[in-house]
């Protein structure tokens, strides 16, 4: 089916989310949207899906405007959504999951009639080659499987338009090459595609169309035979942004990070890192890569002081910190750059000066005699606003109103704001816009640079590869390879990250 | 070659670290449970030649009986080898014995030589130990199925206590109404209708207060829950005090009979535990059955699983989780305050203050207990039942341990039960938090 939308507003409090929106994808044809976090790409697709009623504007499917009140109504037009956080209860196993909502019953008091469900799953599931196993809970189930579980609901739903939101974020490259193989597969039989990523070689390989969204509105309408990277990133940003980061060579000293089969316990107490080693030296990046939970965040934890050590050494600047507390890594000169910047990183609710002392508002300037000066505070704070150009009303706003890569600016200002030997830095760049991601890379060169010690832990490739002197793959706890950047290809690392030697 | 299974610098794999300690733990605990088993036998050495009688009605009670004479010290040899066994078991097999399971087994036989240590020289009728523990698990198993279809569908029911408090009011005082307005002789078949009907309806009332309370204006759920249940009281505490203390006549509802169901009520020692009970007991174990296959079995308990999960999943495919877990308050409300009617209108005749007396909350811990399942629900009541019937069968036969003692009883069963035993069972994941629709 054709479908089309023209001229979608949606207006939230203080943000004009869709700013008259158009865009149209042809039956059996995919349509790659591209936009940065914020572009409006979520907004859209939740109108889509029913879940939010547009301003103004319509839908129109095969030409006939159509109406959505409720995600049912859109899920009985033919429009199926594969949501970038999966919409599966994790206890449910493979067949009540898919057929959830629409879920065929016998009898008067509607049971579940599990036989019929289950045969058409298997039936899906073969004619469309996803091989998922019926009988599976989805919590024990790889998150490539539970994608291709996604797409069985939409087509157990009979969709003829499949929205797929984000969709390789979670997988590895191998993972990756097989999605696009199923998408062009159900393209091929007729189903209309819209592919929504902030990954410009992605669209590039899968979409027939491309059309890119800056700040809720259509910034162009383009053709992969007919574009390229950078006109995309253009497109997206506004402006020219330099894709590849450029670094000078590295100059490794001595060792300053010393990991030794070191063992860590994830929350459930089942060993997440399981005999991790590795060195980073001064003056070198290391980064990290690997499909999340792979015992990434409880290595960085260990390192950083917010989780305990099960077996092995850690060592920092040859001081052991195995038990080591937060305060007393920090001391030692490691700068943390945390995963989840609103849970461990920053305190929504305090102010930006507040949020600038953090990790040193027990010392001198900041206090003295166990208070706070409160001129010495806001001078430093307002340097670090100037000097990493926070985009803030005042260092007095809380930092819960600041725009995502503000917040990220600002962890990175307190943090290199003190003396840095190492730098520990987990998914700096998630869910930023390609201008933050660039300066916050910059800003990390730089540090290397100066001879600090640089790991990077991150499940984006393209960031692996663009920063690490060496790069090491991180699988089922132990880092099963580490490479020179010269040797360390999409492919190479992309068969480490799947567990494959 | 897969990276799991290549040796990194010849590390033991960290799983069997995990192994050596579970096994380390279950030896502690094989010997433990041996040399409780130990102790059972030590106990019965001073205690072979005081003598114990348990006495099982055949047909009704009062009539034909049999008996069955021990000692206490029989008793404790029983225990003695059931734990034994097990400890031994537990020694030989290490971590791969599921305990909790083993409980079954071995702990009864301490409750019944304890019991029988207290009884020394007197005659216990067993079959109304037995029969009367299933009476007292109902308000708590009904109280549990309320709890777990709120919690099932994300939402929390801690005002329990205070909808079988409202019901048991409710009930006794449209019981009443119904008798007076009747007559005593239409009054007294349509009270026991009216009653209950009435009750469940000031449950479904407080629920739909919850709900609303939690659904529309994000109260949380817990403080809500403690208000009404302090609401429930007082309001109660001052119908009882104010009026129904002065108009006697509007507390005086015709009573719940037991009745004895056809054919199995003559089945010997089984007829008189399981087959003459009131009509609430079969209530309850059918509300049991059909909500085990609804949840379980249905689309409605599909959907209602699936809002308490992950309502999100549920909402994206067209599912009205909102609805859901009104519907959900409303039902559990109904049983509650159904339950309540039972307080009022069966044990005592009439309302009393304070009549739950914290059987809401034991009904919550029995939903724990039984890992948010109907059957296991059931279960945890029982045990509780049974403490309370074997508590009050030990204040009657004047058993030398301070009645207030035995009164707390079932509350440190609920402590010792819910802190202890349960173990890490794991109920609905998103149950309590607000769900925003789009």
């Amino acid at each position: 089916m054709r479908l089309e939308l023209r001229e979608i507003t949606k207006q939230f409090p203080g943000v004009l989310a869709n700013d008259r929106i158009s865009i149209a994808a042809d039956r059996g044809k995919v349509l790659g949207l591209l936009g940065e976090n914020g572009a409006g790409k979520t907004t859209l697709m939740n109108i889509l899906s029913g879940l939010y009623r547009p301003d103004s504007g319509e839908i129109l499917i095969d030409g006939t405007p159509r109406v959505f009140n409720d995600p049912a109504e859109a899920i009985s037009a033919g429009i199926g959504m594969v949501h970038q956080h999966f919409m599966l209860v994790p206890v449910f196993d493979v067949v009540q999951s898919v057929a959830l909502g629409a879920e065929p019953v016998t009898g008067a008091v509607r049971t579940f009639d599990r036989t019929t469900a289950r045969a058409r799953v298997v039936e899906l599931s073969t004619q469309y080659g996803l091989d998922v196993d019926p009988d599976a809970k989805i919590e024990n189930l790889p998150v490539g499987v539970r994608q291709r579980v996604e797409i069985l609901k939409a087509l157990y739903r009979k969709s003829d338009i499949l929205v797929l939101d984000e969709p390789s974020a979670v997988l590895t490259p191998g993972e990756t090459e097989e999605l696009f193989t199923i998408i062009r597969g159900l393209a091929a039989s007729g189903t209309t595609i819209i592919f929504i990523t902030h990954k410009l070689n992605e669209v590039l390989e899968v979409a027939d169309t491309i059309t890119v969204l800056r700040r809720g509105r259509v910034a162009g309408t383009v053709l992969p035979s007919e574009t390229n990277r950078e006109e995309l990133a253009n497109l997206m940003v506004g402006r020219d942004v330099e894709l590849t980061v450029t670094r000078g060579k590295a100059h490794p000293g001595e060792a300053v990070l010393e990991i030794k089969d070191v063992f860590v316990r994830n929350d459930r107490d089942e060993m997440a890192v399981r005999g991790a080693n590795l060195e980073v030296h001064a003056g070198e990046i290391v980064a990290i890569a690997g499909v999340q939970g792979n015992g990434q965040t409880e290595l960085v934890e260990a390192i950083t002081g917010l989780r305990r050590v099960d077996s092995g050494h850690i060592r920092i600047a040859g001081a052991t910190v195995d038990q080591a507390k937060p305060r007393k890594v920090s001391d030692l000169g490691v700068a943390h750059i945390p995963e989840d910047r609103m849970r461990d990183g920053l305190v929504k609710a305090m102010t930006v000066a507040e949020n600038y002392i953090l990790d040193s508002y027990h010392r001198e300037p900041y206090s003295r005699g166990g208070r706070f000066d409160r001129t010495s505070i806001a001078r430093e704070a307002q340097r670090g606003v100037d000097e990493f150009d926070i985009r803030t009303p005042s260092i007095e706003t809380h930092v819960g109103n600041l725009s995502g890569g503000n917040q990220q600016k600002m962890i990175v200002a307190r943090e290199f704001s003190r003396p840095v030997k190492l730098v520990v830095a987990a998914q700096p760049t998630r869910g930023l816009d390609v201008g933050s991601i660039e300066y916050i890379h910059k800003r990390i060169i730089e540090q290397r640079d100066a001879g600090a010690a640089i790991l990077i832990v991150s499940t984006e490739l393209d960031e692996v590869l663009a920063l690490g002197d060496r790069v090491a793959v991180m699988f089922s706890g132990r880092i099963v390879g580490v490479l020179p950047s010269e040797q360390a290809t999409k492919e190479a690392v992309g068969m480490l990250m799947g567990g494959v030697h | 070659m897969t990276a799991t299974a290549a040796p990194v610098n010849g590390l033991v794999p960290a799983v069997s670290e995990a192994a050596r300690r579970a096994q380390r733990s279950a030896r502690i605990r094989g010997i433990v449970i041996a040399a409780l088993g130990l102790i059972a036998f030590g106990l019965a050495s001073g205690s072979m030649t005081t003598d114990v009688t348990f006495k099982f009605w055949l047909q009704q009670q009062g009539k034909a009986f049999a008996q069955v004479d021990t000692s206490p010290g029989e008793l404790w040899i029983l225990a003695g080898i059931a734990t034994g066994v097990t400890g031994i078991w537990q020694l030989w097999r290490g971590a791969a014995v599921r305990w909790r399971l083993w409980l079954v087994l071995w702990l009864p036989f301490w409750v019944i030589a304890i019991m029988g240590h207290l009884l020394v020289g007197q005659t216990a009728v067993l079959t109304n130990l037995f029969s009367s523990s299933l009476e007292y698990a109902f308000p708590i198993s009904m109280g549990a199925f309320a709890a777990m279809i709120c919690e099932r569908s994300g939402m929390f029911d801690i005002a329990v206590e205070g909808q079988m408090l409202v019901g048991a009011c409710a009930a006794s005082i449209a019981g009443s109404m119904a008798l007076q307005w009747l007559g005593p002789d239409a009054g007294t078949i349509a009270g026991p209708i009216v009653g209950p009907t009435v009750a469940a309806l000031s449950g479904m009332a407080i629920g739909l207060l919850m709900a609303w309370l939690a659904i529309r204006y994000h109260v949380d759920q817990i403080i809500s829950g403690t208000v009404v249940n302090f609401g429930a009281l007082g309001l109660t505490n001052f119908m009882y005090l104010r009026v129904l203390q002065t108009y006697t006549d509007y507390n005086t509802p015709p009573t719940i009979e037991k009745i004895q169901i056809p054919l199995l009520a003559d089945v010997p020692v089984l007829g008189p535990i399981f087959f003459q009970g009131t009509p609430y007991m079969y209530i309850g174990w059918i509300v049991m059955v059909v909500l085990t296959y609804f949840i379980f079995r249905t689309r409605w308990g599909l959907r209602l699983r699936a809002s308490g999960e992950y309502p999100q999943a549920a909402a994206t495919v067209g599912i009205n989780v909102i609805a859901i877990r009104y519907r959900a308050m409303l039902l559990a409300g109904a049983i509650a305050g159904f339950a309540g009617s039972y307080l009022s209108l069966h044990s005592a005749g009439s309302f009393q203050m304070n009549m739950s007396a914290g059987k809401g909350w034991i009904a919550i811990a029995a939903m724990i207990f039984g890992a948010w399942n109907p059957i296991g629900a059931f279960g945890a009541a029982l045990v509780f039942g049974f403490a309370d019937a074997a508590q009050q069968l030990l204040s009657i036969t004047g058993v030398d341990i301070p009645p207030q003692f035995l009164a707390s009883v079932p509350y440190i069963m609920t402590v010792i039960v819910v802190a202890g035993v349960v173990g890490r069972v794991r109920g609905p994941a998103m149950a309590g938090q607000p769900y925003e629709q789009g």
